[in-house]
């Protein structure tokens, strides 16, 4: 009984924390959504769908098709990168588990966008692959790996590895042993293993990290813009400008809608082809 | 007891760090960030004994948001830009201005006064201004470079900083076309965006925060900036050279406004006409070199090409929908 008061005065704050900072937030924005603008960025509380309907502009689809291409492939990559790495890092030590996922969590303690402009320094015309590059006589030409949509990918694969990385790794390290052991007896070779009980078992981890991989990477506008030289406009620069330049917090708030409504959508066609939610949650 | 002892560490570090020196009054500013030297704002609270709370923007528009969506009296001082001047008054946000009550009010060059957003300095009083240039590197460019056509040139390909500000880039190819900086006919607009689109081209980022890092670095040879930032680049590299393209350019003039129901007014008085000051003056303008209206400062640009051939962004009203989607477009 006792336990049971304790827990929830423990609680308390987290449920107050997520009420108030995102669930009151988001419903706000829900509001705005349906409200009409005027033009000096005033709201008029007026009920209107053509916030949403705008958002089927062929201009605005483009953008939406431009930033799915580079999430995408923002996605893959990270895939390509985490996968090998936690199904060697599996056969280790649990020691060696603990300091490899913790190496991979501390430069993700500093500020992302300190760390976006740390790349300039790597990847500009005359920065250090450049330099290292021309210096060996690989190169004569300074590649361009920045102010491009390759600077653009670079930097989205850099910042969101570790949100793949994460459950990856801990759907990788969960699979049972004796599975494994079980499938050799009976004569499974390698590849067989691989396909019959290594990727059903991690499917969730890489569904949960692709999420969380292929949402921020269509709205994370400052990597756009600052790796990209601002060239390539993703959706959250198109959100951005909405609230900051254009003046139409509504049509902003839609789009807004949009991207959680796309996400919804996404889980909800994961559980179609049998995922458990509890499941995604498996960090 | 080790307990209560630290309880009471505690309680003693909490009155340690609220415990303030005792000021007369406070005044409460947002301004534009990197924009007053810390040292004039810590000047002033030495002199006036008055706090000053300074907040920060970086957007008209952020600006806008911050003053609407708080309190009546949360700040006192704001600097609002020209167009946006003319919409802070027309929805009543701020207060005329009382110049009997600025002893340095006649240190501003008549030429900076009566501008179109605001014909009688009812309401502001301009405290900086910046235009748009063209800016290259004459080691790397020896052709002759004259207006924003110029820069459409093949050759450049991949060598020119934009500005990243939507309402500017889309006027200035407006005004590279020959039409009015502010134009709203949809077929004009159409013919800018093809204009930007060629300009793209050769564009190798659209950057406002720090241009001028993209030529320190050699990164392009050609921008289209603020004056100040192409000021501070020729500050590194001699061979930058500044051009005032002569299709016109974009003019942003900065200004003191009070704001409505304003609890602070006599502090908010004394900050404006400590801003005024020559010293002050020449003190910001040493830090950020931004043109100063004050007539006894000498500015880096010459004021006659400020004005002559300049032009300042306007509100257009539902337009401004069009603009934001050519500007996704070309994007």
């Amino acid at each position: 009984m006792k336990n049971k008061v304790l827990k929830r005065i423990v609680l308390f704050p987290i449920i107050a924390y997520a009420l108030l900072l995102i669930l009151l937030p988001l419903v706000y924005i829900l509001f705005l959504s349906f409200c009409q603008n005027d033009s000096y960025g005033g709201m008029i509380y007026h009920f209107t769908l053509s916030n949403y309907l705008s958002i089927f502009d062929i201009t605005y689809i483009g953008i939406l098709l431009k930033s799915s291409l580079i999430g995408l492939v923002t996605t893959f990559l990270c895939i390509c990168i985490s996968y090998p790495f936690a199904l060697v890092l599996r056969e280790r030590s649990k020691n060696v588990q603990n300091l490899m996922t913790k190496l991979i969590m501390i430069p993700f303690l500093t500020n992302s966008l300190i760390r976006t402009y740390g790349w300039i320094v790597l990847l500009r015309k005359n920065g250090v692959i450049n330099s290292a590059l021309i210096g060996t006589g690989l190169i004569h030409e300074p590649l361009g790996l920045m102010y491009n949509n390759l600077g653009i990918i670079i930097g989205m694969t850099y910042t969101l590895l570790p949100f793949m990385m994460l459950p990856v790794c801990s759907a990788t390290f969960k699979i049972d042993n004796n599975l494994i052991e079980a499938a050799k007896d009976l004569g499974a070779k390698p590849l067989s293993i691989f396909k019959n009980i290594i990727i059903p078992e991690t499917l969730p981890g890489v569904f949960n990290g692709s999420l969380m991989v292929f949402m921020p990477a269509i709205g994370y506008f400052f990597i756009s813009d600052i790796l990209g030289g601002g060239k390539a406009m993703i959706i959250g620069n198109l959100i951005k400008n909405q609230f900051l330049t254009a003046r139409n917090w509504p049509f902003g708030a839609a789009i807004s809608m949009f991207l959680l409504i796309i996400t919804f959508l996404l889980i909800y066609i994961y559980r179609k082809l049998g995922g458990k939610l509890d499941d995604l949650g498996g960090m | 007891m080790k307990k209560i002892l630290i309880i009471l560490c505690f309680l003693l570090f909490i009155t340690g760090c609220t415990s303030n020196k005792h000021y007369n009054g406070v005044v409460n500013v947002l301004n534009w960030s990197s924009y007053i030297p810390d040292e004039v704002i810590s000047s002033f609270e030495k002199e006036y004994n008055i706090k000053v709370n300074y907040g920060t923007y970086s957007s008209n528009e952020e600006l806008l948001a911050k003053v609407t969506s708080s309190k009546e009296g949360t700040y006192d001082v704001v600097f609002p830009s020209d167009y946006m001047v003319e919409l802070m008054i027309e929805k009543g946000i701020i207060q005329p201005l009382d110049k009997t009550k600025l002893s340095n009010y006649h240190n501003i060059n008549p030429i900076f006064l009566n501008q179109e957003y605001d014909k009688n300095n009812n309401y502001s009083l301009p405290f900086l201004s910046t235009i748009v240039v063209i800016a290259y590197n004459k080691d790397n460019i020896k052709d002759n470079i004259e207006g924003y056509n110029d820069l459409l040139n093949e050759k450049y390909k991949n060598n020119i900083v934009v500005l990243d500000d939507q309402r500017i880039v889309i006027g200035l190819s407006l005004m590279a076309l020959g039409y009015d900086m502010n134009e709203t006919d949809i077929n004009k607009l159409q013919e800018a965006e093809n204009w930007l689109k060629n300009l793209k081209n050769n564009t190798k980022a659209y950057d406002s925060d720090s241009p001028k890092t993209f030529f320190i670095t050699d990164e392009v040879d050609l921008g289209i900036m603020w004056s100040a930032e192409a000021i501070l680049a020729q500050e590194k590299n001699n061979n930058i050279e500044i051009v005032y393209p002569k299709e016109g350019h974009a003019i942003s003039m900065d200004n003191y406004t009070i704001l409505k129901g304003t609890k602070n007014k006599d502090n908010a008085y004394l900050f404006i006409d400590y801003l005024m000051r020559d010293d002050v003056s020449q003190k910001i303008i040493d830090e950020y070199p931004y043109i100063s209206p004050n007539k006894n400062i000498s500015n880096s640009i010459d004021l006659n090409d400020i004005f002559n051939n300049g032009y300042y962004v306007k509100n257009i009203g539902e337009s401004i929908k069009n603009y934001d989607k050519l500007w996704a477009n070309i994007k």
